[in-house]
């Protein structure tokens, strides 16, 4: 019965058929060409456009798309999958669908929507993020990601004391390296946002008024020592002018804050200080200046973030909802937000994944092409989009 | 004194309990894990399989051992390998290396399979099973070597080996070559995808092995009439 309604979806979407290219990435909507395209896969390649039709099946990123917009933002096993199939494929789902037709739909004169992605482990939240980016690019927001806020608070060999506030820690390493995925993110606007006030990093250095963005980044990333400051320094720039309505010459864009893993700027760290004295998520600037951006006082914009119990620290395997992971204090300063649910599998996505395994050659075993392969691998995974990735591994 | 001899009146219980048996009372009887036997109806049984099934909601049954496989993805000779990697009974890891090592190698394949051009696919092998099967085949000695003791002298007689001599030599020399010849920072997996994809194509230490072995036997032809079986 999947089958049917998959055959006549395929039938509807029939009407502009696409060679299926192997290997490189899939063109834009061609005049009919020869050879069908496969039931999994969608035609429309542009996030913007995606829709209830296109539920359940993958769609493309071109490979340059990949390199600029997420140059540190996907899973570790969704990267190795992207360079064993030789192609990055992502299946629209129903979260991603809600959330972009919110961003679409949302009046950016108001304060910045906070929305909140929770899940049990392995559903797909992280891609889901990863999705609604790639509309925000494509549309030409700035896009401040942050792929997994648990790194900043654990493994953490180089803290130094910040030089702006004595009782706060600066991580130099982890913010020179957000800084220059940044620019690799943001390069086109980079030299149209200009500073607004003179910044003094130290007693000899500084960066005057109106300055573009390019100039602060490449201050961080020459003085690693100041990188933390001048990734707040920069936060807050972006805060300021996205707020401001149309200016002469800056022009109005649209700013998008992604951060996976938003329970650990609330929980505990596991780093401690010289004296071995325990750190607080307060007492580093960098966690300091992302709470502010996630505040909801300033416009034009929003902020996506997403749960994670995989990377926490001293947080119960089993727990995923908001109020177990965030805390108190993490749920009263996001709330209000918009929670948007994602579960795991339905049929017809599971069915969608496991034809795209067959058709890249993933799933190899000569017993999972069978109907009790198949219902044995539903039975041991639930539908769990990471299980089920796991156990096809092997097989 | 007085706590010292309430810990010696105290039961003992041994420290780890035993789970699976080897040894049961006779009327255990053996389980059952095929799934067929379970989905056929009441009709279509004999006599004495209607008897065994009544039997079973009576009679206790012995615990199934971990070698015993209800799942259509299990092979009897990946178990075997598992079990002969396994080192202290540490079954789990044994099987974490087995299972990253099929996709180890699955990973390259289908990675060379995509990239390569349309004529060459067909000739690239995806499927990690059918690459370890074929691996120890090729590993597999046909003759093997028996000390054989004449007068004082000890001969090398060539013999022809069982099936179950030969599928262990091959899977020990296999082991064997990857616990010792490999870099201090390599993983188990990583060795072990590279040998035997390398035995798959034919090449490699272990294969190497096998026809030195085939050399020597040739070049003991002469004392094959010590052989009295």
């Amino acid at each position: 019965m999947i089958m049917a309604l998959y055959r006549l979806t395929g039938r509807l979407c029939r009407a502009v058929s696409q060679t299926r290219s192997l290997g490189t990435a899939a063109v834009e909507a061609e005049p009919p060409a020869s050879g069908t395209r496969a039931i999994f896969r969608t035609v429309q390649q542009d996030p913007a456009h995606h829709s209830e039709q296109d539920l359940g099946q993958y769609y493309t990123l071109p490979p340059d798309h990949v390199c600029s917009v997420f140059p540190h933002g996907l899973p570790r096993h969704f990267q190795l999958q992207m360079k064993t199939f030789n192609e990055t494929c992502v299946m629209v789902r129903e979260p991603a669908l809600e959330l972009i037709s919110h961003l679409k739909k949302a009046d950016y004169s108001k304060p910045a929507l906070r929305y909140l992605l929770y899940g049990v482990t392995g559903t797909g939240k992280t891609m889901t993020l990863c999705h609604a980016l790639h509309y925000c690019s494509t549309q030409g927001w700035v896009v401040v990601h942050i792929p997994d806020a648990h790194l900043w608070v654990k493994n953490c060999k180089e803290l130094i004391p910040s030089s702006y506030n004595s009782s706060r820690l600066d991580q130099p390493i982890l913010a020179s390296q957000w800084l220059k995925n940044f620019g690799i993110t943001n390069k086109h606007f980079l030299s149209k946002i200009k500073t607004t006030k003179t910044y003094m990093w130290t007693k000899r250095e500084s960066t005057e008024e109106g300055q573009p963005l390019g100039e602060l980044l490449e201050k961080g990333l020459t003085r690693i020592k100041s990188s933390s400051d001048v990734m707040g320094a920069l936060l807050r720039e972006l805060r300021l002018q996205c707020s401001k309505p149309q200016d002469e010459g800056s022009g109005a864009f649209r700013l998008v804050v992604a951060v996976d893993g938003v329970n650990a700027l609330w929980g505990r760290t596991t780093l401690r200080r010289e004296n071995k004295n325990k750190v607080e998520p307060e007492e580093l600037t960098v966690v300091q200046n992302l709470r502010k951006m996630l505040k909801n006082d300033w416009c034009g914009g929003a902020i996506i973030t997403s749960l994670s119990q995989s990377g926490s620290l001293f947080t119960p395997r089993l727990a995923y909802l908001p109020h177990e992971l965030l805390g108190k204090e993490g749920f009263d300063s996001l709330d209000p937000f918009i929670p948007v649910p994602v579960p795991g599998y339905s049929e017809k996505e599971f069915e969608s994944c496991y034809q795209y395994y067959i058709d890249r050659k993933w799933l190899q075993h000569s017993q999972s092409h069978t109907e009790e392969g198949k219902k044995e691998l539903i039975f041991l995974s639930n539908r769990n989009p990471a299980v089920f990735e796991k156990l096809c591994a092997a097989l | 004194m007085a706590a010292f001899t309430a810990t010696l009146l105290k039961p003992w219980t041994p420290r780890v309990l035993q789970i699976r048996w080897s040894r049961y009372n006779p009327y255990y009887l053996e389980p059952e894990p095929r799934k067929e036997v379970y989905s056929t109806p009441e009709t279509e049984l004999t006599p004495e399989q209607l008897k065994e099934r009544e039997l079973k909601s009576v009679r206790p049954i012995k615990a199934a051992p971990p070698v015993v496989h209800s799942s259509v993805f299990s092979d009897p000779m990946i178990s075997k390998f598992i079990n002969m990697m396994m080192k202290g009974g540490n079954k789990i890891l044994a099987r974490n290396i087995m299972l990253q090592t099929l996709e180890n190698i699955k990973r390259k394949q289908v990675e060379k399979y995509h990239k390569a051009p349309d004529a060459e696919k067909a000739g690239i092998e995806c499927n990690p099973y059918v690459i370890f099967h074929q691996a120890l085949a090729n590993c597999k000695p046909v003759i093997g070597l028996v000390t054989i003791q004449r007068g004082s002298r000890h001969y090398q007689v060539p013999t022809p080996l069982t099936d179950n001599r030969q599928r262990f030599v091959a899977m020990k020399w296999m082991i064997a070559e990857c616990r010792e010849n490999k870099h201090r920072r390599t993983l188990m997996d990583e060795k072990l995808a590279q040998e035997l994809l390398a035995a798959f194509a034919n090449k490699g230490p272990v294969v190497k092995k096998k026809f030195e072995l085939h050399k020597m036997a040739e070049a003991n032809r002469a004392f094959a009439h010590y052989r009295w079986w």
